[in-house]
């Protein structure tokens, strides 16, 4: 695998990213026998974090299939670049953003990330969210219920989900997507306030997110 | 694209403030409903705070989803052991320990 695109060197550590991924017990000593090359260390790492990394390229990719095969990836890319992880950010915060890389690039290959961006920019009437207000009688009641959210978002298009879920859910500011998508921030903060309109618009009429593909494959 | 320069808040109009808003979420710490420059507009303007509400909301309710909630099938970690195993030894970098 081409690795040189990813960013795999030690980067300022993310405060916010960082504070939400607090040290694992038993993690850095499988870490530093993983280094050693011991397999039971590695199995313990893959077991403490896989269900991190396969969430996030499930909301990342809304496809179940494609998310084992780039969680599978993500710990054979781990595996190799395990040596060079210093100990200056959170382990799982660095194992995140190497994930967040190697998903990317996997839509890169596949043609579809700027272009599902592109697309969000201008999509189809269908996608688009409405652009009024919404008459108050269908306002959501200050709180969104987790489950009902998370199959929203499994109905989003994928440039609008990409955004949101590396902003209101992993916590990346617009500087560091605007990097990782090869974007301006602009374009990032408009692609995350178009997926929360989106988002409200299915929160309001469920039905809607029932119609998206996708969905049964990460329904709770 | 450059910081964009945002409107009087005292003499907006929904329109200005749904043109600003992606801008006025991304400037402040998220919590536009609490900015005290914003107060009398969506007084003023009950859809206009209906909408921050269900936006804040949104976006309070997606951080709960950090937490991992799914689990890979068995077939992943067999994948991994299987590619590790079979690795070409001419790559180093995927050359194996002896225990796997």
């Amino acid at each position: 695998m081409d690795v040189q695109g990813l960013q795999m060197t030690q980067t300022t550590p993310v405060p916010g990213v960082f504070k939400r991924n607090p040290p694992i017990a038993g993690e850095a000593e499988a870490i530093e026998a993983s280094k050693n090359g011991y397999a039971e260390a590695f199995s313990k790492l893959y077991a403490l974090h896989k269900r991190r990394v396969y969430t996030l390229c499930l909301r990342m990719l809304g496809n179940v299939s494609e998310a084992e095969d780039m969680t599978q990836e993500a710990f054979l890319h781990l595996f190799r670049k395990i040596g060079s992880f210093r100990g200056e950010s959170a382990f799982s915060t660095w194992l995140h953003r190497l994930t967040v890389n190697l998903v990317l690039m996997h839509l890169r290959k596949k043609g579809l990330n700027l272009v599902s961006l592109e697309e969000t920019i201008n999509p189809s009437e269908e996608e688009a969210p409405k652009r009024d207000f919404g008459s108050r009688d269908l306002q959501l009641t200050g709180s969104v219920d987790r489950v009902a959210l998370e199959r929203a978002v499994a109905s989003l298009p994928p440039g609008y989900r990409m955004v949101f879920v590396l902003h209101d859910v992993e916590g990346f500011e617009h500087n560091e997507i605007a990097t990782m998508l090869d974007c301006s921030t602009g374009n990032s903060k408009s692609q995350l306030h178009k997926a929360r309109l989106k988002l409200r618009e299915l929160l309001r009429r469920p039905e809607l997110a029932t119609q998206q593909d996708g969905l049964k494959e990460v329904a709770v | 694209m450059t910081e964009t320069k945002l409107p009087d808040f005292d003499t907006m109009t929904p329109a200005d403030f749904e043109q600003y808003l992606p801008e006025i979420f991304a400037n402040g710490d998220g919590r536009v409903s609490n900015d005290p420059r914003l107060q009398t507009f969506l007084k003023n303007n009950p859809d206009c705070a209906a909408l921050v509400r269900d936006l804040e909301a949104i976006a309070d309710q997606a951080r709960s989803l950090f937490e991992p909630t799914y689990e890979p099938s068995d077939a992943v970690w067999t994948g991994i052991q299987n590619k590790l195993k079979h690795a070409d030894p001419e790559d180093d970098e995927l050359a194996l320990p002896q225990t796997v």
